[in-house]
Parts: C-alpha cells; sequence; structure tokens
C-alpha cells in the first residue's frame, strides 16, 4: 500500500513541539497535587501517549525519507 | 493541596493548544494513511488523552472555583474597598478620562460579578479596549481627513509645525 508521506516533517515538527510544550504539565500538577492524584496520573498517561505517538511519527518520517547514497564511498 | 489560579490558566492554555494541535495532527495523518493506521489511531490517542487531562483539569478549576474558602468574604471586601471612583485627577497624573481608569473600573465590575479575576478575563477585557480604541482612532482620522474644517486647531498646528 502506497501512502502519501509530503508534509510529513512539517507534521512531525508540530507533533514535537506539542510535546514539548505539555512536558511540564505532568511537574506542574505533581509539585501541587502529588503523585498519585488522579489528576497527575492523568496528565502522566497524557505525556506518554504524546511521547509514543511522536516516537513512532519520527520513525515513520525518517523511513519515508528518500535514501541518500553516499557519493563518496566508492572513491 | 493547593493549585494556584495562575497555574490553573498555564495548565488551560496549554492544554486547549494543544489539544487543537493534536486534532489537527490526526485529521490531517488519518487523511494521508487512513483512519486504521497505527500512526492515525496514536494521534487520536493522545488528543483523546489531552481533552481527558483538559476537562480533568477544567473541573477541578470550578470545583476550586466554587469551594474556595472565604470567596463570599473575599468577595465582600472587593464590594467595599472598591467602590465605584469618583473621576479625579490621578495620583499618578493620569487624566481623569484616560482610559486605565475606566479599563481598572470595569475590570472591578466584572471581579464584582463573577467573584475573581483571572488572566484570561483581563486580557480579553483590554484587547476590547485596544479595538476599541483602533476603531475610535480610525474614525477620527477618517473624519479629520474628510472633513478638516471641523477641525480647524489641529488644522493651524499643522501649519505653524507643531502638529502632534
Amino acid at each position: 500500500m502506497n501512502f502519501d508521506t509530503r508534509g510529513f516533517s512539517n507534521l512531525t515538527r508540530k507533533a514535537t513541539e506539542m510535546m514539548l510544550d505539555t512536558a511540564d504539565v505532568p511537574n506542574v500538577l505533581r509539585s501541587r497535587l502529588g503523585e498519585q492524584h488522579e489528576l497527575t496520573r492523568a496528565a502522566g498517561e497524557m505525556v506518554a501517549s504524546i511521547e509514543t505517538f511522536v516516537r513512532e511519527l519520527r520513525s515513520f518520517d525518517a523511513s519515508a525519507e528518500p535514501v541518500v547514497t553516499d557519493v563518496y564511498q566508492d572513491l | 493541596m493547593y493549585i494556584p489560579e495562575a497555574d490553573f490558566e498555564y495548565l488551560i492554555r496549554t492544554l486547549s493548544e494543544a489539544r487543537s494541535r493534536a486534532t489537527e495532527l490526526a485529521v490531517s495523518i488519518g487523511s494521508r494513511l487512513g483512519g486504521e493506521h497505527q500512526l492515525t489511531q496514536l494521534a487520536n490517542a493522545a488528543a483523546f488523552n489531552i481533552e481527558n487531562t483538559l476537562r480533568e483539569v477544567r473541573n477541578a478549576a470550578s470545583d476550586k472555583q466554587e469551594s474556595a474558602p472565604g470567596l463570599a468574604d473575599l468577595q465582600g471586601a472587593l464590594q467595599s474597598e472598591f467602590q465605584p471612583v469618583t473621576p479625579t485627577t490621578s495620583p499618578i497624573g493620569l487624566d481623569p478620562e484616560h482610559w486605565l481608569h475606566a479599563f481598572v473600573d470595569e475590570l472591578l465590575a466584572r471581579a464584582r460579578v463573577s467573584g475573581g479575576v483571572t488572566f484570561e478575563s483581563a486580557e480579553r477585557l483590554l484587547q476590547q479596549r485596544k479595538d476599541e480604541y483602533l476603531r475610535d482612532f480610525l474614525i477620527a482620522r477618517k473624519m479629520y481627513r474628510t472633513y478638516p474644517q471641523l477641525f480647524p486647531e489641529i488644522v493651524d498646528a499643522t501649519r505653524t509645525g507643531i502638529a502632534p
């Protein structure tokens, strides 16, 4: 199956920004409510799911990049 | 356990923006790869988790507002402390008709009604003031260009080179 992989670099960049922007949310809640609070746990799950998504997106984006041959390899 | 209002503001703003981005990403990826692709499902899961966290933070914020101890006392203090100000020359040298007076008065009036002032409400009100100022400025400029004879003092000042 062929996928349209154009623009995935841009999506990866946006997803990475989103991950960085939300990374501090669990820390804020943990410092205010404690580790065991329901909100802290929800935020932790949220960050984990964003990280998984970004990791897979990066992996997909990298695999979609055209293979660049090392021009100096045969010299 | 206590979350300051500024933290709630930060959390809600951050999560709202993240939710918009995640939804946009999920739609973009879904349109390229299809709804069944693993990446689309991960994007949807991330968006769902963000939405879930945002909802819980909002609930906590509204619970806090409803059950805040001494809120009635605080409101009473606001009402007694911030009586309508008689327009006089400000001690910091602002003209009585300066926009800041009206802005502060309106902000306090809203605080009395809603029981508090948030960064968002203050920002919104300030933006309204800016929009009103710009609208008035554009109208005044258009009037001056169309009917310069109505503003002889400005025309004279411009001719003598002391225009504002």
